[in-house]
């Protein structure tokens, strides 16, 4: 069984729809890659999932759960942590407390996830105290992740998480996101860089204009001639 | 450096003209007394205190739900005018008509001063008071949101503003309505005071100046570690910087938004009774007046701090007051907002923006 299934989704912001008959699915474990070009709807699909865009048709089950309208607040207890892409950390807030908001819905911070936290990222630790919007863009990026690690998600949803990120961080940025990915958490990634997330995940998605255009083993999308020329720059 | 700043210049010019005035009129031609001085401190600082407090509320609900909310004056006015019919029934009872005394009065009907009202003469009663202005006020404020500014909030500030200018005008005739549209005065006139040594005479500081700073100070303090200790205050901080990200966290926004006018209204309810408290007078234009002397503190301080409404209202209290020593009184409130224009000017976020928001 899927542990996320999307199908037939229709979706989109007010009355503009953006999304059409988009399908989609995530094992457990598994690493999914969306690419596609620019304002093809790939973070629409992770904010509909979180209930932030606008659900209008279709269905997104997790783990077994219909999950289609469910409003923002409610989705994190299923079992879903989500990255967005900008603003992704409450930059007035300390770093300690942007993890201590990760696990706003226990009635106890948990010690034991803000430890593997601190051990996944230590330059949080060394900085906890800090604001984070004094944060640089790479630590920001590992505050939002920490966050949405703080209830050790079934599953964890990445906008763009190399978004903005300076060269060298780029990679240490996909090294963590595999390490997260090898300690069991499913990974659902929208990336511009299509080729470095091609090649690193199990499975990608083509999306194109809010469709669904092409699907199948990373490796296979970044050998197949039309893909890359269509898409992937040659 | 004069060249490249030429705004600050003046301003350090202008500064350094009117301390040097200040000291000469102390010291050399004697013709200000360091007393008279210290009595305008005083009375700027409570001033402050209340616009401080009123701000802290204003500052709450603007910062969590982007809405500069002008009805938050008669909020004040509502709060001094449940708080002193308590007040008035407790220290009357007995002694005259109760619907008079719950109406403050309402017709001419009792006094204040008849009623010996003071924190040393009717503790109990002034503290009652005190807790319902708060309880009151915080009930109200949450009422009207659920009624009227709820199901509008998605419309955004401009339409909310709007709205609540409406909501303004209804409350404050409600108000004069139901308590009638005198003045008059509420306590007693012998309130026990101290006289404290200033070099050349005296500052009487009496038991209700007491009163106002214990209280602003302890309910400010109170907000500051709700603010920074609480899963409750970090929720709030953390909703003012990112609503989106807030609710993809699991925090209950809607929740959140219920204790903001809670704590909001109750800290505006506490800050219309002191207000009263301290200046011995009550009508239902006290929180209107007020509203744009807390909007001023709240916007030089930074709209959305709160920290920077407490700085602001204790720096425009401090200007109303000290101003008179070289303008007529009554535009003093003219140099509150000449303050803030020119803090403005330097620092166009306001003195704390960005920082410690909630």
């Amino acid at each position: 069984m899927n542990l996320l299934g999307i199908s037939d989704l229709d979706a989109g912001y007010g009355d503009l729809q953006i999304l059409e008959d988009v399908d989609m699915t995530v094992d457990e474990g598994e690493y999914v890659a969306i690419v596609g070009p620019n304002g093809a709807g790939k973070s629409t699909v992770m904010r509909t999932v979180f209930g932030i865009a606008t659900y209008m048709d279709g269905t997104v089950i997790f783990a077994g759960e219909d999950i289609s309208a469910l409003a923002p607040e409610r989705v994190i207890h299923k079992g879903l942590g989500y990255v967005p892409q900008d603003d992704n950390v409450f930059s007035s807030l300390s770093v300690r407390e942007n993890l201590e908001m990760g696990a706003y819905i226990l009635d106890e911070v948990p010690e034991s996830a803000l430890r593997e936290v601190f051990d996944r990222f230590p330059i949080l630790e060394e900085r906890d105290d800090q604001r984070a919007g004094t944060l640089s863009g790479g630590q920001q990026q590992m505050l939002a992740m920490g966050r949405a690690l703080m209830l050790d998600p079934d599953l964890l949803l990445l906008d763009e998480p190399s978004a903005g990120l300076a060269p060298d961080l780029v990679d240490e940025m996909f090294e963590k996101i595999d390490e997260i990915n090898e300690s069991g958490t499913a990974i659902l990634m929208v990336e511009q860089n299509a080729k470095e997330a091609l090649r690193r995940c199990d499975r990608g998605y083509v999306l194109v204009q809010g469709q669904n255009r092409y699907e199948g083993p990373g490796k296979e999308l970044l050998d197949d001639e039309q893909i890359r020329q269509d898409f992937l720059g040659g | 450096m004069a060249t490249e700043k030429p705004l600050e210049a003046v301003l350090v010019v202008v500064g350094v003209l009117i301390a040097g005035d200040l000291v000469t009129a102390l010291l050399i031609t004697g013709s200000l007394q360091f007393a008279d001085v210290g009595g305008l401190v005083k009375n700027g600082l409570m001033r402050g205190l209340v616009i401080g407090l009123a701000g802290v509320g204003l500052s709450m609900t603007y910062s969590i739900l982007n809405f500069a909310n002008f009805s938050h004056g008669d909020y004040i006015t509502l709060g001094a005018f449940t708080g002193w019919g308590v007040t008035y029934l407790l220290a009357g009872l007995g002694e005259a008509d109760w619907t008079n005394l719950i109406l403050v009065g309402a017709g001419g009907g009792v006094f204040g001063a008849q009623l010996g009202i003071s924190i040393t003469g009717t503790t109990l009663a002034v503290i009652l008071g005190l807790v319902v202005a708060a309880v009151a006020t915080a009930a109200a404020a949450l009422a009207v949101d659920r009624a009227i500014y709820k199901s509008m909030r998605d419309a955004g500030g401009i339409p909310l503003l709007i709205t609540s200018v409406g909501v303004a005008f209804a409350l404050r005739y409600v108000i004069a309505l139901v308590f009638g549209e005198s003045v008059r005065g509420t306590t007693s006139p012998d309130i026990p005071s101290f006289a404290l040594p200033a070099i050349d005479g005296t500052v009487g500081i009496n038991a209700h100046d007491l009163v106002v700073l214990v209280t602003g100070v302890a309910l400010m303090l109170g907000v500051h570690l709700l603010l920074q200790r609480t899963k409750l205050g970090k929720a709030m901080r953390a909703m003012a910087d990112n609503e989106d990200l807030a609710r993809i966290t699991g925090i209950p926004t809607e929740r959140v938004v219920t204790w903001t006018w809670v704590l909001g209204g109750g800290l505006t309810g506490v800050a219309g009774y002191l207000l009263v408290l301290w200046r011995e007078t009550l009508h239902f234009r006290i929180g209107w007046v007020l509203l744009l002397l807390v909007f001023a503190a709240v916007i030089l301080g930074g709209i959305g701090s709160i920290y920077g409404a407490i700085f602001g209202g204790v720096i425009i209290g401090l200007t109303l007051s000290l101003s008179q020593i070289w303008i007529p009184t009554d535009f003093a409130r003219a140099s509150a907002f000449v303050i803030m224009i020119v803090i403005l000017l330097v620092r166009p976020q306001g003195l704390f923006a960005g920082r410690a928001t909630a």
